[in-house]
């Protein structure tokens, strides 16, 4: 229990394990929505990204005994969507996202908020036709607020790595934002 | 396509490694364009998903555990059941999903307009003398980077914005010169789900108190 009364991760995994199915719902329930602006990014979709959580889920499930750390089960869970995302994405091509933008990227129209919208919007189209390697440093870093160091503990990767893909972002985005 | 590439400090300026000011006028310039193009247009609205999402997800968990038991075991056990009789609950439970998936989304409603009548006026103040700008964002705006931002008060650092908030509870940050998040120091904060906090800011509008 932590001092809210609500008990940890890893006691709660260790009870599904020990054959208490119901109790994965207490993870479900924390963990749902964490992460689900992440794969929304990555995937271009919000419905795309509740399946991606979902078979995500489910998956941590079918998998519970391999969790070695079941007190870091949120930590273990984002690898697992990761995965999922990156298989999602190597799986579909680009384009045909992009029909999806919109419910992701379309903000409220107040006041002049009209030119940002189109900034918005523009934005969304150009990071889904990043590498998903791109797309997800650039995700993680400026949308989630991650720093460099953060985002390569996340991801096994060197911090050199992840600046020389985000550069490159950096390059593809403009070619493709400024394009005639 | 012509290839165009950022000015090497422009792209540190992006990551947070070296100030603006430390650049040359016309770097400064390709830095600020950069950043309007790339960094205060990100959506960084939170993503809430569908409310039947966790049935749907330990409906396949419970099928997943029952496949586990031994099959003669569910053969000896299992109720003998029509085929017809079993189309039932199937077809309950896909309506339940059809119908349920109309309100998933980003709640859509613009929230001031909601809360016009409804709403106090929330004063959010920062503590920053070495800031050049600073914005509130919030679920209250959909994490706009732009369209809150704070005014300086007099010349000991201080940032403030009056905000009409509708009654509930709000998440918010404050951006310091367009890339540093910051809690406010003066509210209780909230996990974001990658490491980071939100300040959290509860609305009464019935006894006109925050919380």
């Amino acid at each position: 229990m932590d001092h809210s009364g609500a008990p940890s991760d890893g006691s709660v995994v260790r009870a599904v394990l020990s054959g208490d199915v119901d109790q994965f719902s207490v993870l479900v329930r924390r963990y749902r929505d964490r992460y689900a602006r992440y794969a929304t990014q990555m995937l271009g979709s919000i419905d795309a990204a509740e399946d991606a959580v979902q078979d995500a889920m489910v998956r941590a499930y079918t998998h519970l005994a391999q969790c070695r750390e079941p007190d870091n089960f949120a930590g273990w869970f984002f690898l697992i969507l990761r995965n999922r995302c990156f298989a999602e994405r190597r799986r579909t091509r680009w384009e045909s996202d992009l029909e999806n933008i919109g419910e992701v990227a379309a903000p409220e129209q107040t006041e002049s908020a009209l030119e940002r919208s189109e900034l918005v919007e523009g934005l969304q189209r150009a990071l889904q036709r990043l590498t998903a390697e791109q797309r997800e440093v650039f995700v993680l870093k400026h949308v989630e607020g991650l720093s460099y160091e953060e985002i390569a503990g996340r991801v096994s990767t060197s911090v050199a790595a992840l600046k020389m893909r985000m550069h490159r972002a950096y390059d593809r985005l403009r070619e493709l934002l400024e394009a005639p | 396509m012509k290839n165009r590439e950022w000015n090497n400090q422009v792209k540190q300026v992006l990551d947070g490694d070296r100030e603006l000011e430390s650049l040359s006028p016309e770097l400064r310039r390709e830095a600020e364009a950069a950043r309007r193009l790339l960094l205060e247009a990100i959506d960084r609205r939170p993503v809430t998903l569908s409310a039947a999402l966790e049935a749907r997800i330990m409906a396949r968990v419970r099928g997943r555990a029952t496949a586990r038991w031994p099959r003669a075991w569910r053969w000896l056990s299992a109720p003998t059941i029509p085929r017809w009789a079993m189309l039932v609950p199937v077809a309950a439970a896909a309506l339940f999903v059809v119908f349920s998936r109309g309100g998933q989304q980003i709640d859509r409603q613009p929230q001031a307009q909601a809360g016009q009548r409804d709403s106090v006026y929330v004063r959010f103040e920062l503590y920053a003398p070495r800031a050049s700008r600073v914005a509130l964002a919030g679920t209250f705006n959909r994490w706009d980077t732009a369209s809150a931002p704070l005014v300086r008060v007099g010349k000991d650092g201080m940032w403030t914005v009056t905000l009409a908030l509708p009654s509930g509870q709000h998440q918010y940050g404050f951006i310091v010169d367009g890339r540093n998040w910051v809690p406010d120091p003066a509210a209780p904060t909230v996990d974001d789900g990658f490491g980071r906090r939100n300040s959290v800011v509860s609305v009464n509008t019935i006894n006109g108190r925050i919380l």
